[in-house]
């Protein structure tokens, strides 16, 4: 293998894996504040259309990913404001905001079909990157670098902040944290936000990097496998990376499978198309035989908060 | 100044019935203004969309096509979720069905007989039950979470029907589509009277709603149902078990999502096709919402959303939307229906300084 096709190969699993990762932070700190939000990809369109119609608009795709930031935070709130303000079911209006987000999409983009939008310009200056091998560290736009940022981000937020804290409390014992003084649905409401925000952001990658042009449902499920992630990491950002680049390379596989020959071809595609699923069937069997708490689900993760005083 | 929910004494049978009438309502209030806002007929487009399959008859056999699989997933989600069980594993359970009853097809290419069909029907309901009993095995003996296990059982077996339709299953005379046979006049569902497109899928369809309606209403197994849901300390006390309950939650809505599958394939496909998963399985969600998780419910609710499917294609051809559109008006009708049944229960009262002693 030429280190060109290394660095092809390398480029394309980035790409991939980019998008998931945004969208899987943004939901990894809504659950964690005891949210369960399945519009992921709802959210993911609906950014993909802003951040393609600002773009084309204005012509600046750093204001396009603005838009498209958000546009998912604005259709978060309607997720928001049902099940936060009136405790509605949470699964179902999940489903609700992806079925809506997958129209609203289709019939806001509908004079951008076919269009294209001006691309990112990488980040970092092409003589950075002469070397094919130094291409796989500068080679890409910006939202790539936003990504690994935001990781170690939320990581730390979460760990060591006293608001990362507060936010756990409320995803852990929402009762509790009620009764010593924190505003529950407030915490919850900038979560859900911040994942809707993410989401776009996520979408826009789908219209303005991946491929600048406009097509219907171009997120292709990939907002369900962001969800997937959240539980394949067990609400671990760094595990969340991890396993971001290594569901990237699998769907990276599922295009190049017949090509790379081997141990890769003897798998039939839609086998490695299905890995990301049953991988995550497999984590939610080993969370539960194992039982550690750092490794499980929020405890209040799809409750709606009624406080009982 | 801050908004809190109040539960009422009693829920309100007024908007229990009223909700989703007042969801409809608002849905098409709503959807003129949403489209007018992104440049469309807002007003012309929701009457296309909500009239025109009514005031057509000839788009009345369409409704009924739509409506079937969607009335018979719907009635299997409203057992599943009466008892608290949260399968939103329908489009993989109706695609499980299409497969177990396109296997009997397969080997019963060559034969001739009426006991084909049933046979067939038969292999649909347990492919459903088979991909439900998954999430129901892990959630009684691991106690792993049904939403995410059937959530991602629906993805994993639209990979499974692409595989077949791409090599074991394959039509060797397809000129390389990845397309099954098509299916012989014994495998296919006859049509109701020569002329139209309404298969035995309609009144099937209509015969679960009343079993279904029998059986939740009338029945030990109902009350099960119903109790395990909706008070599961009581129900424990009188000795109905959770885990049996979430066992028959799952094989009751996987199977039906599963005869709901063979029926398609059977009636209007007559063959498998990668283009099979058309997302009537998250559609019936709203279908069971909307029928206030009552089978008969169901029913209307089952109609109204195949309005929705007929009069988006209508607006397709004569205005030229998008037909995902319709989404937008499936996925509002879902917002206002979730905030309606709220007040079923809870009314909203403004409370304008928080007692003493209170924290935000």
């Amino acid at each position: 293998m030429s280190p060109e096709f290394i660095v092809a190969i390398v480029a394309a699993i980035v790409l991939v894996a980019t998008p998931i990762l945004l969208a899987g932070l943004g939901e990894l700190v809504v659950e964690k504040s005891g949210v369960l939000n399945l519009g992921v990809e709802g959210m993911m369109l609906i950014g993909a259309v802003t951040g393609f119609a600002a773009t084309a608009t204005w012509g600046n795709p750093y204001l396009g990913v603005i838009a498209a930031a958000v546009a998912g935070a604005a259709a978060s709130m309607i997720f928001g404001f049902l099940t936060l303000t009136l405790s509605a079911n949470q699964v179902a209006t999940g489903l609700a905001l992806t079925i809506f987000g997958g129209g609203f999409s289709a019939l806001a983009g509908k004079p951008f079909l076919g269009k294209t939008v001006p691309a990112f310009v990488q980040l970092f200056p092409d003589a950075l990157a002469l070397h094919p091998i130094w291409r796989v560290v500068f080679g890409y736009s910006p939202v790539v670098y936003f990504s690994l940022f935001m990781c170690v981000a939320i990581a730390w937020f979460l760990k060591r902040t006293r608001a990362g804290l507060i936010l756990r409390a409320v995803g852990e014992n929402d009762q509790s944290a009620h009764a010593i003084g924190y505003s529950v649905i407030g915490v919850r409401y900038m979560a859900v936000a911040f994942g809707g925000a993410m989401a776009g952001i996520a979408g826009s990658m789908f219209s303005m990097v991946m491929t600048p042009i406009w097509a219907e449902g171009l997120t292709a499920g990939r907002g369900w496998i962001a969800l997937a992630l959240v539980v394949f990491a067990s609400w671990r950002p760094f595990r969340l990376l991890a396993g971001a680049y290594v569901f990237g390379a699998v769907m990276t596989l599922e295009v190049h499978a017949k090509a790379a020959g081997g141990i890769f071809s003897a798998l039939p595609p839609e086998m490695w198309a299905a890995l990301p699923y049953l991988a995550t069937l497999l984590v939610l069997v080993l969370i539960s035989l194992r039982r550690s708490a750092a490794s499980s689900a929020p405890a209040c993760l799809g409750r709606p908060f009624i406080p009982t005083a | 100044m801050q908004l809190r929910l109040e539960k009422r004494p009693e829920p309100s049978r007024v908007l229990l019935y009223g909700a989703p009438v007042l969801a409809v309502l608002l849905t098409m209030v709503v959807g003129a203004i949403l489209f007018s806002l992104l440049g469309y007929d807002g007003v012309g487009s929701v009457l296309e969309i909500f009239t025109r399959p009514l005031t057509n008859p000839l788009k009345w056999q369409d409704l009924g096509v739509k409506a079937a699989p969607l009335i018979i997933i719907g009635v299997g989600l409203s057992i599943a979720y009466r008892a608290n069980v949260w399968n939103i594993g329908a489009e993989g359970q109706y695609v499980a069905g299409a497969l177990g009853g396109t296997a009997v097809v397969l080997l019963t290419m060559n034969m001739e007989g009426p006991w084909i069909l049933p046979v067939m029907i038969v292999g649909g309901i347990l492919g459903g039950m088979a991909l439900a009993a998954i999430p129901a095995f892990l959630k009684t003996q691991l106690n792993v979470n049904e939403i995410l296990t059937t959530l991602m059982l629906n993805y994993a077996i639209v990979q499974l029907l692409y595989y077949l339709l791409r090599s074991p299953w394959k039509d060797p005379m397809a000129f390389g589509f990845p397309r099954t046979k098509m299916f012989t006049a014994d495998q296919s569902l006859p049509y109701l009277w020569s002329g139209t497109i309404m298969t035995w899928g309609v009144p099937i369809a209509l015969l679960v709603a009343v079993a279904a309606w029998f059986l939740i209403g009338r029945t030990v197994f109902g009350f099960q149902v119903r109790t395990v849901g909706s008070a599961p300390n009581a129900a424990r006390h009188g000795g109905f078990s959770a885990k049996q309950t979430v066992w028959l939650a799952l094989l009751a809505s996987g199977g039906l999502a599963g005869l709901a599958g063979v029926l398609e394939a059977a009636g209007p496909f007559r063959q498998l096709v990668p283009a099979f998963p058309t997302g009537y399985g998250f559609t019936a969600i709203i279908v069971a919402f909307l029928g206030r998780l009552n089978p008969l419910g169901v029913v209307i609710a089952g109609i109204v959303l195949a309005i929705s499917y007929v009069g988006g294609e209508i607006a397709q051809t004569t205005m030229g939307l998008p037909s995902a559109a319709t989404g937008i008006f499936q996925g509002m009708l879902l917002f206002f229906l979730l905030a309606g049944d709220v007040f079923v229960r809870y009314r909203l009262r403004v409370v304008s300084a928080r007692p003493a002693g209170g924290t935000a």
